[in-house]
């Protein structure tokens, strides 16, 4: 019985049966024609009661994100039997992988608020056990903190939505909740607290900085956490509550210029990177702020397409990168070079994950966002809430990313897998159970592909603008450049994560001393105050107690004196 | 004579002797300010007793019942400082207290 507890294959065959179970459950659902099915409640506004029943609904889209969640759980669970199995805390790690896929199940399948809730903050705790999985180092005890308390400010986010939307509508259940025609209410407060929970869910900005700190968890960690769960929970929730907002110009603006500046900017960071790991953090942060782009142009089906084929191929290169660091012992670039011989499967598995980054043809990368960039060219006429100039604007930028995203991919699979061999580097091909889910994500990368849409216009400008940032970095490799260029402010990525690591600390302390010289100075006033009134007046009675008789019958004669005279004048 | 001065006369010893018990230091001083009191309560005794004419003179029977009284009080007092000052080689009070 030991043995088999201590087997690896037990959790990873509890993983599967988890996926298995989801997955006939799911899959009858892929088919189901009509994308939010609107089922009113009839009986109306009752008095909303936070409930906990699971009811579980399912349709297409949300069918496609629990079997991805799934997917790559198990073949993460998989590969976490080569990659970490040696390690002490093995067990409990395993199964709060399973854990966080259920809670993932948990948000994408039930219509209860509450629940959806429940999960939410479920995932919010796993993410943090996991990334601070190795917490014998400083490094990944700050980064789990931080992925939970920067998370934290979107739990509150959503609380506030689900009270907001108990109250105007009555009832706690997404179906029930479903505005009809039009008539949404308290649009713009919804959409703005929606906002807030899926900005701190996935780390856009300007809650950005703990996705990429979060990178000291094991690689695998970050493939689930980037692909399958947690960040990918977020743009889920924008898609699903979007007819709650979908008439809020505000709301769906403020989502843009978020989606906006994330992508560009991740786009940028991820460009400048040294660090393998950190780079695909930031290349996430841009691709989800992609999603959001689309959601943000009415277009949540585009979003969640693109978050089904970005998490196929974000896990193909983070698990590939866990096969570079198996092999090389760090995520950093100037480590890496020279794969394609030792190291076959994983040069083209990731070559592969590269492409569907770049977005080339036919990887399910370019389908997926000529879909996203369709949505915001329709967005553009303005016939939408968003206003036409704010879509072009993101359409523009969108388009920017787009050429920054497949410089920087053209970027890391030169420096990672091309290129010179480091000196004395004895590179060699991970274990089976390590490259076996890297072919399958491959699969899956053309897999997902099929039967995605194709507009032609869009599908010929991002191949070209793609082509350009290829080119562009293909030309300064050969001319000799390491590319490695990083302008002081975009190596530091900005100072953005100041407000984080020094203004929330100060400001904090500051309140803390604050609070410390107000207790002092105005509340301890009343105690102390009384204190001293106490020893004044115990001071004065000592004086009169003074142990001399003489001075007792003194006061005793002054006493008579006063009651004589008094008697005297009063009779 | 008037009733006047017997009374201011005792009400000055009465003062004096209560100026003695409570503000000196010296024992033997004190029984004597006791004693001033004492005798300044005699007088309004006698006093009263004449002003009244009572026939059968209670205030000077009560004067001579102080007296005698006070007298057995000296003598105990007197002992006492006796005592204390044989003890201590001092009859200042507040030197004994200490």
């Amino acid at each position: 019985m030991r043995s088999v507890l201590r087997s690896h294959w037990l959790y990873v065959a509890l993983t599967a049966v988890l996926a298995l179970v989801a997955a006939i459950w799911a899959v009858p659902h892929l088919s189901e024609p009509g994308w939010f099915a609107y089922a009113p409640d009839p009986t109306g506004f009752t008095p909303p009661l936070p409930t906990l029943s699971p009811d579980l609904f399912l349709f297409p889209a949300s069918a496609q994100i629990v079997l991805l969640a799934v997917g790559v759980g198990l073949l993460v669970q998989i590969y976490s039997t080569a990659y970490l199995g040696h390690h002490q805390r093995y067990r409990s790690y395993a199964m709060v992988i399973v854990l966080f896929l259920v809670a993932m199940i948990a948000v994408v399948g039930t219509t209860n608020l509450w629940v959806l809730l429940v999960g939410w903050e479920v995932m919010g705790l796993c993410s943090y056990l996991l990334i601070g999985h190795e917490w014998e180092t400083g490094e990944a005890r700050a980064g789990a903190a931080k992925a939970f308390l920067v998370t934290r400010i979107a739990d509150l986010g959503l609380v506030l939505a689900i009270l907001v939307i108990g109250e105007t509508y009555g009832t706690y259940d997404l179906l029930g909740a479903q505005p009809l025609d039009g008539e949404a209410k308290n649009a713009t407060a919804i959409g703005l607290l929606v906002l807030v929970a899926v900005v701190g869910k996935s780390a856009q900005f300007p809650l950005h900085s703990w996705l990429p700190d979060a990178m000291p968890g094991p690689t695998p960690i970050t493939a689930l956490i980037h692909a399958a769960t947690m960040v990918a929970a977020g743009v889920y929730l924008a898609a699903r509550m979007l007819p709650f907002y979908a008439d809020s110009t505000v709301a769906l603006t403020a989502m843009a210029v978020i989606a906006g500046i994330t992508m560009l900017m991740g786009a940028l960071f991820a460009l400048v990177q040294t660090d393998l790991k950190r780079a695909l953090a930031w290349s996430t942060v841009s691709q989800l702020a992609l999603m959001f782009a689309a959601v943000a142009a009415s277009d949540p089906e585009a979003g969640l397409d693109h978050l089904v084929a970005h998490g196929v191929f974000k896990a193909l290169l983070f698990l590939g990168c866990g096969c570079l660091m198996h092999a090389v012992g760090t995520s950093a670039l100037s480590a890496m070079g020279g794969m394609r011989r030792p190291m076959p499967v994983t040069f083209w598995t990731m070559t592969i994950g590269f492409a569907a980054l770049a977005g080339i043809v036919p990887t399910a990368g370019f389908f997926t966002k000529d879909s996203v960039l369709h949505a915001l060219e329709s967005a553009t006429e303005g016939d939408g809430a968003l206003a036409g100039g704010t879509a072009w604007a993101l359409f523009v930028v969108a388009l920017i990313t787009s050429l920054v995203t497949a410089a920087y991919a053209t970027r890391l699979w030169l420096k990672t897998l091309l290129g010179p061999a480091p000196g004395g580097l004895d590179a060699h091909e991970a274990p089976l159970a390590m490259t076996g889910p890297l072919v399958v994500l491959a699969v899956a990368t053309f897999a997902v592909s099929i039967g995605q849409p194709f507009h032609h216009g869009i599908g010929v400008v991002s191949t070209v603008i793609a082509a350009a940032g290829i080119g562009l970095v293909l030309l300064m490799w050969r001319r000799g450049s390491s590319l490695d260029w990083a302008p002081a402010p975009l190596a530091a990525e900005l100072g953005l994560d100041r407000p984080f690591s020094r203004w929330v600390p100060r400001l904090t302390g500051d309140v803390a001393s604050a609070v410390v010289d107000l207790d002092r100075d105005a509340v301890d006033v009343y105690p102390r105050g009384g204190a001293a009134a106490a020893a004044l007046g115990t001071r004065g009675l000592a004086l009169v107690q003074s142990r001399n008789v003489q001075r007792y019958a003194t006061v005793l004669a002054a006493g008579v004196v006063v009651l004589v005279v008094v008697g005297v004048v009063v009779s | 004579m008037p009733l006047l001065y017997p009374l201011l006369l005792s009400s000055a010893l009465f003062g004096i002797g209560l100026y003695g018990v409570l503000a000196r230091r010296n024992a033997v001083l004190m029984l004597l300010g006791v004693e001033l009191m004492l005798n300044a309560v005699n007088l309004n005794l006698v006093a009263f007793d004449a002003w009244f004419a009572d026939q059968l003179h209670t205030g000077q029977v009560l004067t001579l019942f102080t007296i005698a009284i006070a007298a057995a009080e000296i003598g105990l007092g007197l002992a006492i400082v006796l005592a204390l000052f044989r003890a201590l080689r001092t009859v200042d009070v507040d030197g004994v207290g200490r």
